[in-house]
């Protein structure tokens, strides 16, 4: 059987999403790198792929996927042993929950706060704009007052166990703090004790240390 | 305990629920939220969720919100009626299609399409301005978008597959709501995007709940 085959860009924000979550299922992954700064994402040949024009997508023997949370969801559904997601009904439900969370309530601000403060502390040559940064990150705090509640009476979003639905958070979750100090950070606030917690947790997990200067292809654990 | 669906009528993540209760038959109870009166940030609805949105249901006392993911725990609790395929496949491979589908949904359609609605239907109905720029910029984006969906659909009838599936159906509360915004790309942005919607749109379940989402005691 082929190695799993993610196609993908080193340091892209999505890709990092992906091999987190390889990471923590240990599974072994070829990283391709598609020449994005060349636009081969848009190619007819890569349209028929992704028809989006978007990275990552994966070949895991032939069998063709994009969207990262669904790659993550597909290789966790594959390895059910870690347990990331919850295979009891309510449990299941909870997570489901979990994960639409992130989805509607963290992502659409932390992606567009994350997305720009990632390519300014990258030095990428593409336009940022202070106005986006303040607004994404105001919408944020708020959010995560909601997030204050839920994990002052569990230790994760779905529950007393991690889900794919705590690690969905990242790197997003990781470049909103560029806009401020290890000490004191939209993740990382004295007001909400419990997010902080949540979030140093998530970021001294093996998967995430283990890219932190990128994704590399990993064949061994 | 009959399933109690706490929301507002005519919001659009209600009645994706609600769609989905009666795609599967399922006996629920409509209780109405007064959004008006700031009902849903009231500190008695926080306790139930926390994000003060809408809807939430409460099964027999176990309490969910984030509408796609009531949607997927009745899929999961409940049989497909006789003579359909179940919303969610479960299969590995026909499951990750799902994700896929699902997961297109939430980031190729509801970030401008949600705008686009927001500021040209939700902002007029509560007397504020609508931001032009806000609404041009998300049509142009949904337009390059749907091209995306153009070219799956021509290749099967659904978005997984050649079968319904729960991402498709999610897509109808906005979807319905563009004409209304002044945009007729659902149907004219292709043959294949076109068949797909009208098919959706004949959807007895969506059809009896999109005027508003209301209590079902038998089907």
């Amino acid at each position: 059987m082929a190695i799993l085959k993610l196609h993908g860009g080193k340091q892209a924000t999505c890709t990092r999403r992906v091999a987190t979550v390889l990471h923590e299922l240990q599974v072994p992954f070829e990283l391709i790198e598609v020449d994005v700064a060349n636009g081969a994402h848009k190619s007819p040949e890569y349209l028929k792929i992704q028809p989006f024009g978007q990275i990552p997508y994966i070949d895991d023997d032939g069998f063709l996927l994009y969207e990262t949370r669904a790659i993550c969801r597909y290789i966790a559904a594959k390895y059910p042993k870690y347990g990331l997601i919850p295979t009891e009904p309510k449990a299941n439900a909870l997570f489901e929950q979990a994960a639409s969370v992130e989805l509607t309530n963290f992502d659409p601000s932390a992606s567009k706060a994350g997305l720009q403060l990632w390519i300014r502390k990258m030095g990428y040559p593409f336009p940022t704009d202070d106005k986006i940064i303040a607004d994404n990150l105001e919408t944020l705090e708020k959010k995560l007052d909601a997030y204050e509640a839920i994990l002052s009476k569990q230790r994760y979003l779905a529950g007393e166990t991690i889900t794919l639905a705590d690690i969905f958070h990242l790197p997003y979750g990781v470049f909103v703090t560029y806009a401020g100090s290890e000490s004191d950070s939209v993740m990382n606030r004295a007001s909400r004790p419990n997010v902080a917690r949540w979030y140093k947790e998530l970021i001294s997990r093996p998967s995430w240390l283990a890219y932190l200067d990128g994704v590399t292809t990993t064949t061994a654990y | 305990m009959v399933l109690k669906l706490y929301g507002m009528p005519v919001s659009t993540c209600t009645r994706r629920v609600a769609t989905v209760l009666v795609e599967y038959k399922v006996p629920f109870e409509f209780v109405s939220i007064d959004v008006a009166k700031g009902e849903h940030k009231s500190a008695a609805y926080l306790q139930n969720q926390p994000f003060g949105q809408v809807p939430y249901i409460d099964d027999d006392g176990f309490i969910l919100f984030e509408s796609r993911a009531i949607c997927r725990y009745i899929v999961d609790k409940y049989p497909a009626p006789a003579g359909t395929t179940p919303l969610v496949p479960s299969d590995i491979k026909g499951k990750a299609l799902f994700e896929q589908a699902a997961s297109i949904e939430y980031s190729d359609f509801e970030p401008y399409a949600y705008p686009t609605v927001r500021e040209k239907v939700f902002k007029p109905m509560r007397n504020l301005p609508t931001d032009k720029a806000v609404y041009d910029s998300s049509i142009e984006t949904l337009d390059a978008k749907l091209a995306g969906y153009e070219a799956i659909l021509g290749k099967q009838k659904y978005l997984a597959g050649n079968e319904i599936i729960l991402a498709d159906l999610f897509h109808l509360p906005y979807a319905t709501l563009l004409a209304k915004a002044g945009s007729d790309l659902m149907t004219t942005k292709g043959p294949n995007v076109t068949r797909w919607y009208n098919e959706l749109c004949e959807r007895p379940s969506w059809n009896a709940v999109k005027d508003g989402a209301k209590s079902f005691s038998s089907y």
